[in-house]
């Protein structure tokens, strides 16, 4: 297991690369639904002030 | 008949709605192709015989790659689509693209600069792959820098989208870089003609990250989109029928 953890010598390379590319990952998933979140809470506001097209 | 899809494609409601039932369908495939890349990337894959376990950064060094090509490639084709047909759901689309392809290149380049390090002894060299990714960043984030400029979204899609079509010439340079200049990068081992260099317990992993993340953008993409279309939309009766609970 620790040979697994060590990946030959080059841990202190392969591991900080996972992690980047899985913060990217994690960080674009709660980026999206946080976008989809706010444009909701505007549109509904929109909505309640008025001033709208039919 | 035949440009009724194309008409739908571009209503709002519709897309809206399409989009929000799509999002699980490809956002489940790509958590299970990228976990089961990770496994055969990770433990299954053999070590390389020059690189050892160092290799296995191109598990996540070639898929962010590809993804910040294959995002740009979409942008600036949806930007196109939104200029010429006037459309403003292809804007949408373009804006969407952004923010993914800024971070997915960002990731790109510090998992290749982590690779270099023990590899090529150094962690950044102005070489031609290299600093023609690095413009690939500086592209994304002046769009979307251009972007924020405008408090009119339809200007702002107007004028973001001729950035983003004329950038689309650093895609091809990127992409031969390797080959038209005496690269440090190596040459791309999955997509040269005829066969592939690696032995399949290397390459199936790898084909399985490149499928899961571009499934993962398809996602991420379609509930941007969402986002993006409401905020454009000024009709009341859709919005209403859209976020009725």
């Amino acid at each position: 297991m620790s040979a697994f953890f060590d990946m030959g010598g080059y841990a202190a390379y392969v591991w900080p690369a996972y992690a980047v590319t899985f913060a990217v990952i994690v960080l674009n998933i709660v980026w999206a639904r946080q976008l989809l979140r706010r444009a909701r809470k505007e549109a509904l506001h929109r909505l309640a002030i008025g001033g709208l097209d039919k | 008949m035949a440009w009724t899809w194309f008409h739908r494609l571009a209503s709002p409601p519709h897309v809206y709605r399409v989009a929000g039932r799509l999002t699980p369908w490809l956002a489940w495939p790509a958590g299970a192709l990228i976990v089961a890349g990770l496994i055969g990337g990770l433990i299954l894959a053999p070590p390389d015989y020059q690189q050892g376990e160092g290799y296995r950064i191109l598990y996540v060094h070639a898929p962010t790659a590809w993804m910040s090509l294959m995002v740009y490639t979409t942008m600036a084709v949806a930007a196109a689509i939104g200029l010429i047909w006037r459309m403003k759901v292809a804007h949408a689309a373009a804006a969407a693209c952004a923010p993914i392809g800024a971070s997915f290149t960002f990731a790109a380049l510090v998992t290749g600069s982590l690779w270099g390090a023990p590899m090529w002894g150094t962690y950044w060299q102005w070489d031609p792959r290299l600093t023609s990714e690095l413009i690939l960043l500086f592209l994304y984030l002046g769009y979307m820098g251009l972007r924020s400029a405008f408090d009119d979204v339809q200007r702002a899609d107007r004028v973001s989208a001729v950035l983003a079509i004329v950038g689309v010439i650093n895609v091809p340079i990127i992409h031969y870089s390797v080959i038209w200049w005496n690269s440090l990068h190596q040459a791309p081992s999955v997509m040269t003609l005829g066969k592939p260099t690696m032995p399949p317990s290397m390459l199936v992993p790898l084909l399985m990250m490149l499928l899961g993340f571009t499934l993962l953008f398809g996602a991420l993409l379609l509930v941007r989109l969402r986002g993006e279309v409401l905020s454009r939309e000024r009709t009341a009766t859709w919005i209403r029928e859209a976020l009725a609970p």
